[in-house]
């Protein structure tokens, strides 16, 4: 008999698509086809080459995840060798099953994953998977990106989307090549639309781009009207997705008496407004907790309220549904507000309808009133530490769906600018004449610039703190001596201040009968990753943040300055900087040193060929934040 | 039914093993156990100054107590723990405290049941302390693998200063699995309290570990009952049999162990795992004396470890013939005469043959031919294939089963076969030398084992006719780096040179895994990222795939001047970017032992040719030494020739492990070492 034929040899791979590729996407099929409104087979054909080892891990193996409303109906695999001969067929038995309610401190979570390992010893080798996938979660529709990932070349990919003509399909194209798009093809019941990316080479990230899956070629799916565990809902417009959530909420709102009573009184105690809301926020801080819980529909109707007030713990949902039923009770109506939260959350992609979103929030207008203005307050109720009306880098600076009664509404969250991203030091530094010193810094971070220290307050003991602080400070020797932490915030923005004596073994160097130091010992910024080759990707720059250092050199007696670094002033589209180094009246050294960063384009992505100019402000920052000061002995 | 009881004699068949520094302190004082009323807390729990000492903590386990005691199901001994915890939630950040997941285990028909869970909170509300019940129906099961089912249950409104108490039964049909009793947590403990009563059936093996006293530690003699029940029906011969319950009386010990005050428990770098250190007793079955019948050795001593696992299909079943390497092992056998180069050359085969899954066991999985035939397997399937193969090939390698660095430390007391998750092969070599064999990792030569193995001490398993040993894991080989750097100077203080560098032993394996995950460019850019002022402009990387040398590195490097120096004098510290930038130890204090797994050597060999016309003047030379010859460092500089400098910067750390009490001076070595290597030269015109 003779062997089958070849599947997949590795060498038809063309030499191109080996360049800078650990794996070769040789196929990846994706169908879906549209039963009914409340359900959709995904079936996927993904063929992939590992070529070495380090594509072994993420290529080899498969996992899949299902749930209540999305079951896996099978998964096969088999592997070939290098000449496309079958090594091995998946058996079921070989297929592991797990729950995912370990991942993340879920609570409750019916997440559970299908798991297939056909990694083999030598590269290359090739993996087949097949599986099938029934949703009844037709709210998502799956979306089709074949190359997300660095290092993974791709030979060739198709979608195919099949749906009733009565339930049009919603689509966005996502950087497609031309030509990848063919014309939809319609019989009498269903329309039936195609795409098919053409053989494409490994990419690789470059610093301070914008992520992959915002770069490379993709096509999301949604669904002009759906039906999720008997619900229906459209997404035609915000209003309508925004109308279908708020529905499913409806009724859920209700207080226990006592509740309402009490939260009823603060409408006589409490007459402004803006305060008043303060109170119920603390009340809900003081009283509740976070705990997840994704459970079916659960995922996106909240929980009763009363359930909030009886066991005092909720989900976002649950939670801003709770808070938004206190608010009312004390005569301030809010609304829910659905968001894509984290601090590289992508924002919403406002011309495509869809459910883009993986947190709930509270948007509280308030009217003008006397001589105040009107105002929105954004709280996060998940969080018992959290400022009142602060959203941070984890749900600021992008939009977010409120949901009201009349339907959904994009509207944006509270902007950070530079002012609200400020960090601002004060360093004194006694030198002795080995090169070692003792320092004590005062650091105060507002704004964005504190997110971090703020959770660190809030949650992390003075050991803990300590570590932290310790991992991140850039000198070679030191010793904390002592480190506090504390709450101090302006009238509009959340601040901590850190408070920290240094033991420093070696800050300057020793030269004969001289000391070098740098004086910018805590605040140089970063340097920009190295670029190899010409820039390929957009430049995405950082949210603008102002950082002052100033530090105060107490020089060691018996030495004098000898050369103090030039002063520096630099003013571009990325940012203004100074620096200067100045003797006071005492013999101290003062230096000082501002750098405020800049976005030129607001958020959006710069192109390629403006690297050089930005890598070359960032080399001049770099180049005087490492300037030395010069001490000589004067006992020559 | 007739039981003849034969007691087990003295209760001292029930050994406690303590680990020696605890054997060293005075016995303690005895203390009065601290015993709680379920569903009262004490108003101490809501004052405040109970807690002053605890500030920096989240919360507080105020008392925790379990206690494991023997029942019969029918005819069949179960296990049946009961568990109290009270809590103080004394921040926001201990919230998480108040969700309790509890992992339960299933086998066929075997299982562990959790039974009679109840909880309250009790907030301070207005002098009052409020009471709210756990509501058991919002609880959640999962089953996270088909062995597994997690029960979650979270506490209701608890909020800054709430007291949560638990309290549940789990019966368990797995009479191997008597579980451990931790007393200590990632937050302070008061009090936790161990009870187990143990019919004279059974024998267990116990092992205290870790750096707590106990509080409490007694031992008293009882009498128990246990009820029999055997159920009706007919025998063979077709005679009815009437159900009935049957009284056993037993002598059983009740142990009582305590601590108190136990503080929180927190991870290091350079440490195995917080597994070794955390207070806790084990328990193994070592044997069961049941009514009627003789004492039968279950565990036993490592003697009866070693045949147990020379019986075991898993583990010697495995190392018979493998039929299916048969030609290509023979073709390897009579290639290679030098049995050294046939072992290098059979783990090549298996490596080849067999991926490593990156699951940690001593035993196979199955059948070798399946993991050969799946070309994929845990780390018992490659390693016992290895052994099997070079047996094959005439080599007499032998098992060496091992506990891998997350696992913890082997306590050789404790004939124990729990402790080990890993195997290993050892080949006897000429002149005594012991070839340690591991097919696991592609990009480590022959005879060095993966860091994850290097912890301290593993058991070989003997044939029939040869007993088991212990045998010393610690490497010959070490983290290994050698660099050799030629710079030129000129007049502004700017560098330019080339650099070869080195790696071997341990530092190569680790380069190599790099090299492999980011490839050449990548590696190179990372280096330059850590240099900013670094530009490469050439490099080349050599023996990257021959395993047996040290792989070298060789790149140009050219290095803008940073410091801005008077006209006539330069000051350059040449050896700073080569060197470590920062002190690895950044931590004033210390708790457990720093665990390298090998042993150090960082050599750097810097020549520095100055501009024409300029001398230097040489820094001291330094020798700084750890004690008890725990390492070196020894720094030097020359003028080999006019208008040239040599540096010379070796630190070498000859200890695997260092205890905590060396700590300090660790990291004293090192600030002096790096002090020493930042140090500048002046260069001056003549």
């Amino acid at each position: 008999m003779a062997p089958p034929a070849p599947k997949y040899p590795a060498d038809a791979i063309a030499p191109a698509l080996r360049e800078n590729a650990h794996a070769v996407l040789r196929a990846y099929d994706k169908t879906v086809v549209v039963k009914s409104a409340s359900q959709l087979v995904e079936t996927v054909h993904r063929v992939v080459t590992v070529l070495d080892e380090a594509g072994s891990d993420d290529y080899g193996q498969l996992m899949v995840d299902y749930s209540s409303l999305r079951h896996l109906n099978y998964m096969r695999g088999a592997v070939y060798d290098a000449q496309g001969q079958l090594l091995h067929q998946l058996r079921p038995a070989e297929i592991h099953d797990q729950g995912l309610g370990d991942a993340g401190g879920s609570f409750m979570l019916d997440l559970r994953m299908r798991y297939a390992d056909l990694r083999q010893p030598t590269t290359p080798y090739t993996v087949e998977f097949d599986y099938e996938i029934v949703s009844e979660n037709t709210l998502f529709y799956p979306d089709w990106q074949p190359q997300a990932a660095e290092n993974l070349a791709i030979e060739g990919a198709t979608l195919q989307v099949t749906t009733p003509t009565a339930l049009p399909l919603r689509f966005e194209e996502q950087h497609l090549p031309a030509g990848a798009a063919s014309a939809p093809v319609a019989t009498t019941t269903q329309t039936t639309y195609r795409w098919q990316l053409p053989a494409a080479p490994a990419v690789e990230e470059e610093p301070l781009a914008p992520s992959l899956t915002e770069q490379q070629p993709a096509v999301h799916l949604a669904p002009a009207t759906f039906v999720v565990q008997g619900h229906a809902g459209s997404l035609a417009s915000w209003q309508s997705l925004g109308q279908w959530v708020y529905q499913l909420g409806q009724g859920r709102d209700a207080l226990p008496p006592a509740l309402t009573a009490r939260m009823a009184q603060l409408l006589t105690t409490t007459p402004d407004p803006r305060e008043r809301a303060r109170k119920v926020y603390e009340f809900l801080q003081g009283s509740t907790r976070y705990v997840s819980v994704q459970l079916g529909l659960g995922g996106w109707q909240t929980a009763p309220a009363t359930s909030v007030a009886t066991g005092g713990y909720g989900d976002c949902k649950a939670l801003s549904n709770y808070t938004c039923a206190l608010l009312k009770a004390a005569g301030l109506p809010a609304y829910v507000a659905l968001v894509g939260a984290g601090e590289d959350h992508p924002d919403v992609r406002a011309n495509f309808p869809s459910s883009q979103f993986n947190h709930a929030i509270l948007c509280l207008p308030l009217a003008a009133h006397g001589t105040v203005a009107a105002d929105t307050v954004w709280l996060e109720c998940t969080s018992q530490t959290e400022a009142f009306g602060y959203m941070g880098s984890f749900t600021g600076n992008r939009h977010a769906l409120l949901l009201t009664s009349e339907g959904g509404r994009l509207v944006a969250t509270p902007r950070y600018g530079a002012q609200a991203n400020n960090q601002l030091r004060r360093t004194d530094l006694w030198l002795d004449a080995s090169g070692g010193a003792k320092a004590t810094v005062r650091t105060r971070r507002l704004g964005l610039a504190q997110d971090r220290y703020a959770q660190l307050l809030q949650e992390a003991d003075p050991v803990a703190q300590k570590k932290y602080v310790a991992n991140r400070l850039r000198l070679s020797q030191f010793t904390i001596t002592s480190l506090r932490l504390a709450a101090a915030p302006t009238k509009t923005l959340p601040g901590v201040v850190e408070t920290m004596g240094l033991e420093l073994g070696s800050v300057g160097t020793v030269a004969g009968r001289r000391l070098l130091l740098t004086p910018n010992l805590l605040g140089r910024l970063g340097t920009l990753p190295a670029q190899v080759g010409p820039r390929q990707t957009p430049l995405a720059l950082p949210t603008p943040g102002l950082y002052q250092d100033t530090v105060r050199l107490h020089v060691p007696t018996g030495f004098r300055v000898e050369n103090l670094p030039p002063p520096t002033h630099l003013t571009t589209a990325y940012g203004v900087y100074s620096s200067a180094c100045t003797t006071l009246p005492d013999g101290t050294l003062q230096y000082v040193r501002q750098l405020e960063t800049r976005r030129p384009s607001g958020g959006a992505p710069l192109p390629a060929a403006r690297y050089p100019e930005y890598q070359e402000f960032r080399r001049k920052v770099s180049q005087a934040d490492n300037a030395q000061v010069v001490l000589v002995k004067t006992d020559a | 039914m007739v039981l003849k009881l034969r007691l087990a004699g003295s209760l001292a068949a029930l050994s406690l093993l303590l680990p020696g520094h605890l054997l060293a302190q005075a016995p303690p004082a005895p203390v009065k156990a601290v015993k709680i009323k379920f569903g009262q807390p004490e108003p101490a729990d809501f004052d405040a100054k109970s807690f002053v000492a605890d500030s920096a903590a989240p919360g507080v386990v105020l008392y925790d107590y379990g206690s494991t005691r023997f029942r019969l199901k029918n005819t069949d001994f179960q296990l049946e723990s009961d568990r109290v915890t009270r809590i103080k939630i004394l921040k926001k950040a201990g919230y998480d405290l108040a969700t309790i997941e509890i992992p339960l285990y299933h086998r066929g028909k075997d299982e562990e049941k959790l039974v009679g869970l109840r909880g309250f909170t009790y907030n301070e509300v207005g002098g009052k302390v409020e009471k709210v019940k756990l509501d058991i129906d919002k609880g959640f099961t999962e089953e996270r693998t088909s062995n597994i089912r997690v029960r979650k249950f979270t506490l209701p409104n608890v909020r800054e200063g709430a007291v949560i108490e638990y309290a549940y039964t789990v019966t368990s049909d797995f009479l191997f699995n008597f579980q451990d009793w931790t007393f200590q947590r990632e937050v302070p403990t008061r009090w936790s309290e161990f009870q187990a009563t143990i019919p004279e059936y059974f024998d267990y093996k116990m092992l205290m570990q870790g750096y707590e006293p106990l509080a409490l530690q007694t031992s008293e003699s009882q009498q128990a009952q246990y009820v029999m029940h055997t159920e009706g029906g007919f025998t063979e011969s077709g005679q009815r049999v009437a159900s009935g319950n049957e009284t056993l009386t037993a002598q059983a010990t009740n142990y009582h162990w305590a601590m108190q005050n136990v503080p929180a428990l927190r991870d290091e770098p350079f440490m195995t795992t917080t597994r070794d250190y955390v207070a806790r007793i084990n328990f193994e079955l070592a044997g069961t004396r049941m009514p009627g019948g003789g004492y039968h050795n279950v565990a036993g001593d490592w003697d009866k470890i070693n045949s147990e696992l020379q019986n075991s299909d898993e583990f010697g079943g495995q190392l018979g013939r493998v039929a299916f390497l048969d030609a290509a092992l023979k073709s390897l056998a009579e290639q290679h005469a030098d049995p050294a180069a046939r072992a290098a050359a059979v783990r090549e085969l298996v490596l080849k043959s067999v991926k490593y899954d990156g699951t940690n066991r001593y035993s196979a999985s199955g059948p070798l031919k399946k993991s050969y035939e799946l070309h994929r397997g845990t780390s018992a399937d490659v390693n016992l294939l290895l052994i099997a193969a070079l047996r094959q090939a005439g080599l007499p390698a032998q098992p060496v089963i091992l506990s891998t660095r997350a696992h913890g430390r082997v306590n050789e007391a404790f004939p124990l076969l729990e402790q080990f998750n890993y195997v290993i092969g050892l080949l006897p070599m000429e002149g005594g030398k012991d070839l340690l064999l591991d097919a696991t990792e592609p990009l480590l030569p022959c005879g060095v084992l993966p860091q994850r193995c290097l912890n301290q001490t593993g058991r070989l398993v003997g044939s029939k006719e040869l007993a088991g040993r212990w045998v010393s894991l610690t490497p010959a080989q070490r983290h290994n780096h050698y660099q050799e750097i030629k710079l030129k100077l000129d007049e502004q203080g700017n560098l330019v040179g080339k650099v070869h560098e080195e790696h071997g032993g341990y530092s190569a394996a680790s380069v190599r895994e790099k090299l492999q995950q980011l490839g050449e460019k990548k590696y190179v850019t990372e280096l330059a990222n850590q240099h900013p002022s670094w530009e490469l402009p050439a490099y080349t990387f050599s023996q990257v795939a021959e395993l047996s040398q040290p792989l070298s590195f060789n790149y140009d490097v050219r290095q803008a001047a940073s410091t801005g120096g008077t006209a006539s004098e330069l000051y350059v510290s040449p050896l700073v970017g080569f060197g470590q930038r920062h002190n690895p130890f950044q931590h004033a204090e210390r708790t457990f032992p720093v665990d390298f797994g090998a042993a150090n050597q960082d050599v750097i060999v810097l020549t520095l040719t100055l501009p024409p016309g300029y001398t230097a003047e040489l820094p001291k030379a330094a020798s700084i030494s750890l004690p008890d010859q725990g390492g070196r460092y020894i720094y030097a500089a020359s003028s080999p020739t006019p208008g040239t400098v040599q540096l010379m910067s070796r630190l070498t750390l000859d200890k695997p492990v260092y205890s905590a009490a060396e700590y300090a001076s660790l990291r004293e070595f090192y600030r002096l070492a790096l002090a020493k290597q930042a140090e500048a030269l002046v260069i001056k015109k003549l």
